[in-house]
């Protein structure tokens, strides 16, 4: 899997999996938290062993839209007897849940120390080409769209600017005895991120949702690149 | 298409121009033209409307080839159907450029007018023919005389350029900008902009030694990427000011990610906006506004202002009006406030900042008061700017019983600014018979003075130009 862009365009995809969205951004440079695919219980535990613990283990499929709702994510496995029961738990959920999906496996990463949630995106504005998206993640964008944009490519104070334009950036500052996260690091991400977007027109629209912004650094630990029709 | 640069120059800024299409009932197409600053034809062929174009004093060709020298511009005012003709015969005979005044193409969302467009476009992409518009009024260029309506000035100066995607907002914003003193040299109605767009004008703009500040009236891009890279580069040199009409509608359709769901047209507006120093305009009032102060005041170095008003009331309005905006209204220096408290009336005033003067101060120009308060102001270092308000509905009477008085005023006004460098805006209320007030206010603009009409728009215009020149400090 070499080239993830190219292998989804010859299954026909504009959707590219997890671990080849996070594969394309590892290779950019950018901090994610690595994930494998494994299609059997022993290679989920290989990755694991490599990877490290606590393990997450996520479906792969490309008909189930939210992974969670189905029973399809595992959360702080911490050894390889917790991996093998966790690959079974989900193929036996998710089969009784979407008996219809194809299911191509789960991916397998390390569990990232959590962080504030934020997201960062591109899209492909009809006006501007491809513009880039900042804000808090999880929930927090879906409710409260407290997200501001960008067109790409950003200048340094572009980045600066778009981190403390939300109304959330306290949260990012640190509240109540919190500790602050890593600004810098956050603007980095932002930055390599629309350096990302200049290097592959042939990309639509990216998610990284969510991107842990800890007090140490940043790092995506799930993503979604969708190519635009080819 | 690549634009030839040359051709578009002389589009714009053109030496022979001859009018396609001029009729009655007012020939009005090229009576706008008859002060034009060089040789100017007119091509028609109908016999009747020739007999009147002649008796006006025109020189009628019946077709572009006969004209016997080289043509910069060609307006273009002939039937939508008769267009391409028109275009075709122009590229024959080597016409530097058409603004094209036809009307009733793609904007019409009817088959034949798209259709005739896109052979315009076809046709003049093939020649690299600059076509301004189609559906526009055209070009205005104040030092060459070439005229998008005949009540814009003349002159051989002109340091503002207003371009709009609207026929009638770029000659409101012209003409109103004009009667506001703002020294306007081009104004270009864009229409349709399928040949020459947004971009490629303000490219030409940004070059352009005469321009110093540009106005912008749009609703759609048509290359936004190119714009945007155009417009980071202009603010650099000289402001662009815009003002947005409308929303597009281009950004409905179906998404995949969280992102792009969220990225309206207004959204990414907002973001060419902060991404470009652009300054933001919501109607073409606040254009004229935001260009007033940036023609005729000082480039402010901070926010802090000295409000001078004559009363109490107005000192109170003055205040919340530029605190909303984000201006500070600060103390003034300890010596400032001992030198004041010498003279000052505090009876029925104040001299804290803002200032209530009236008591202090009389008519403005009965004594020295006024000056030495400037004079004081003139050294506190805690002050960035100033803000002086006229109260006309009191004294637009006895200023324009005693002239005399009101020039003294301005006087010290004018000393302030020279001595100081600092920019001084003005407001006069319109709260007195318009007789009485507009000549006051014609003064003041003649004088070379931004004059508001309230507090809030002195207050957004200035704030607008102090985010700009933060900006430009932050590069």
């Amino acid at each position: 899997m070499s080239d993830p862009i190219a292998a989804a365009r010859a299954d026909g995809r504009t959707l590219l999996t997890e671990v080849e969205s996070k594969q394309l951004l590892h290779d950019a440079g950018i901090t994610v938290t690595q994930a494998r695919l494994a299609t059997s219980a022993d290679e989920a535990v290989a990755a694991a062993e490599e990877f490290g613990y606590p393990a997450v283990l996520k479906v792969v499929s490309g008909d189930i839209a939210h992974k969670s709702d189905v029973g399809g994510v595992e959360l702080g496995l911490g050894d390889g007897d917790a991996v093998r029961a966790a690959y079974d738990r989900i193929m036996a959920a998710v089969k009784a849940a979407e008996p219809d999906a194809h299911v191509g496996g789960v991916s397998v990463q390390q569990m990232a120390d959590p962080g504030v949630e934020v997201i960062i995106g591109m899209t492909t504005d009809p006006q501007f080409g491809p513009v880039l998206a900042f804000g808090l993640g999880g929930i927090m964008v879906e409710v409260l769209k407290d997200v501001a944009f960008r067109i790409v490519p950003l200048e340094p104070r572009d980045a600066g600017q778009i981190v403390r334009e939300i109304k959330g950036y306290p949260v990012l500052e640190g509240v109540r005895g919190q500790p602050g996260a890593d600004i810098d690091a956050l603007e980095s991400m932002i930055l390599e991120v629309s350096a990302f977007a200049e290097a592959h027109p042939e990309i639509a629209e990216l998610d990284l949702n969510p991107v842990f912004a800890r007090p140490d650094g940043a790092i995506a630990v799930d993503a979604r690149v969708v190519l635009a029709e080819a | 298409m690549a634009v030839d640069r040359d051709r578009l120059h002389r589009t714009l800024t053109p030496r022979t121009v001859a009018v396609v299409g001029a009729k009655g009932p007012d020939f009005g197409w090229i009576e706008n033209q008859r002060e034009f600053q060089g040789p100017l034809y007119s091509v028609q062929l109908d016999p009747n409307e020739i007999v009147e174009i002649e008796k006006r004093g025109f020189t009628n060709y019946l077709k572009l080839e006969d004209v016997p020298e080289d043509i910069d511009l060609v307006i273009c005012a002939v039937p939508r159907n008769i267009a391409p003709s028109i275009l075709s015969d122009a590229i024959k005979k080597g016409v530097a450029g058409i603004a094209m005044f036809t009307a009733g193409f793609a904007e019409t969302g009817e088959e034949d007018g798209i259709r005739l467009q896109e052979a315009i476009v076809e046709m003049a992409n093939a020649d690299g023919m600059p076509v301004v518009g189609p559906n526009c009024m055209g070009v205005y260029n104040r030092r060459r005389g070439v005229k998008f309506h005949s009540d814009v000035d003349q002159g051989d100066s002109g340091n503002v350029s207003i371009v709009g995607q609207s026929g009638t907002h770029t000659i409101n914003m012209t003409t109103a900008a004009q009667r506001a003193g703002i020294d306007v040299g081009r104004g270009i109605s864009i229409g349709n902009a399928v040949v020459i767009n947004e971009a490629d004008y303000l490219e030409y703009l940004r070059d352009d030694p005469d321009t110093e500040v540009i106005g912008m009236y749009l609703e759609g891009l048509k290359d936004g990427r190119r714009f945007f890279e155009a417009l980071r580069e202009t603010t650099r040199i000289k402001p662009v000011v815009i003002w947005k009409g409308g929303q597009t509608t281009a950004g409905q359709r179906a998404t995949r990610s969280h992102t792009a769901s969220l990225a309206t047209s207004s959204a990414t507006w907002d973001a060419l906006i902060k991404q470009t120093g652009a300054i933001p305009a919501n109607n073409g009032d606040e254009v004229i506004d935001v260009i007033q102060a940036l023609v005729h005041s000082a480039p402010p170095q901070g926010r802090r202002l000295a409000l001078m008003a004559m009363t109490g009331g107005q000192s109170v309005a003055i205040s919340d009006a530029f605190g909303r905006v984000g201006l500070e209204v600060p103390e003034l220096a300890d010596g400032s406030y001992e030198q004041l408290g010498e003279f000052f009336n505090v009876i029925g005033g104040s001299y804290r900042n803002p200032f209530d003067m009236a008591n202090t101060i009389g008519r403005a120009g009965d004594s020295d008061n006024l000056r030495r308060i400037m004079d004081i102001l003139a050294e506190d270092p805690n002050i960035d700017g100033m803000v002086y308000e006229f109260t006309a509905n009191f004294f637009a009477r006895f200023w324009k019983e005693e002239p005399g008085l009101f020039d003294e005023m301005m006087g010290t006004l004018d000393d302030f600014r020279t001595r100081t460098g600092l920019p001084l805006v003005t407001v006069m209320h319109p709260g007195h018979k318009d007789e009485d007030v507009i000549p006051l206010r014609d003064d003041v603009i003649s004088r070379g003075f931004a004059v508001y009409q309230s507090f809030d728009r002195a207050a957004l215009a200035l704030s607008r130009v102090v985010a700009y020149r933060e900006w430009l400090a932050a590069l």
